[in-house]
């Protein structure tokens, strides 16, 4: 057993029962190969940094779990015929998982889960999160000196050159 | 106990993030952090411009190199600046 955790995103068009079903097929597949689920989280929908198959938008999932080398191909097969699943990763975290191991995990996943909803009760403006942040991002790297130049090529070559005078 | 020879460093020397700040920490599914080591059209910036040591950036490449995959942060970004 493996541990794995997964992100697929689904056409933005998709209804939260259509969202439901292939969430549950894909673990449906994991659990006949004898595989656990330690968590699931719906990302929800977020821009997407380029867009795939002429979609601009994708409702993210992401899942962690432990599972076998067959399960992750079935499931991944299903996906690349599953018209509504735009792209999907899977990452390999561990080679061996214990049941107790997957236990803890699944507790630990469940407190941070609670954690969440406690903060997201507190303040609901989950939808206007990313903006602010993009904005700092930018600033952030304006300001770190010469780490970008607007024409990258050019940027690069002078501080190069820069760097050898100095040492020189 | 005899001192240690300190290495002379340039005053200017850049240090680690990751070194330095040990909360900070490497992740695929953290655009947030992984944007300030791209340049503004996506590339990764090199590790003599941003200073982060070898370890971190090879882990960090890997970690620009997921985001991409799953459309996290973009393969070219805009053009044009902003």
């Amino acid at each position: 057993m493996r541990r794995y955790e997964q992100i697929f995103i689904l056409r933005p068009s998709l209804g939260e029962d259509e969202i439901n079903q292939v969430i549950e097929n894909s673990q449906q597949i994991i659990v006949n190969e004898a595989g656990t689920i330690i968590s699931t989280d719906k990302w929800g929908m977020k821009k997407l940094a380029y867009p795939i198959k002429k979609e601009l938008q994708g409702y993210y999932v992401f899942s962690d779990f432990a599972a076998t080398p067959a399960a992750i191909a079935e499931v991944e097969r299903k996906f690349r015929i599953d018209d509504s699943v735009l792209k999907y990763l899977s990452v390999k975290l561990a080679d061996a998982i214990t049941a107790e191991e997957i236990k803890t995990a699944q507790d630990e996943a469940e407190a941070r889960a609670q954690s969440l909803q406690a903060e997201s009760e507190d303040s609901d403006t989950e939808t206007d999160e990313p903006v602010p942040v993009k904005k700092k991002d930018t600033e952030k790297s304006a300001v770190s000196d010469d780490s970008d130049d607007s024409d990258d090529s050019v940027g690069n070559n002078e501080s190069e050159e820069s760097e050898d005078t100095d040492k020189a | 106990m005899a001192p240690r020879p300190q290495k002379k460093l340039f005053s200017r020397r850049k240090v680690c993030r990751f070194c330095a700040d040990k909360e900070l920490s490497i992740d695929y599914k953290d655009p947030k952090v992984l944007r300030n080591f791209v340049s503004e059209r996506g590339k990764i910036i090199p590790r003599r411009i941003v200073g982060t040591c070898a370890s971190h950036q090879r882990q960090l490449c890997s970690a620009i190199k997921k985001a991409r995959q799953i459309a996290l942060l973009p393969y070219s970004g805009n053009v044009q600046g902003q």
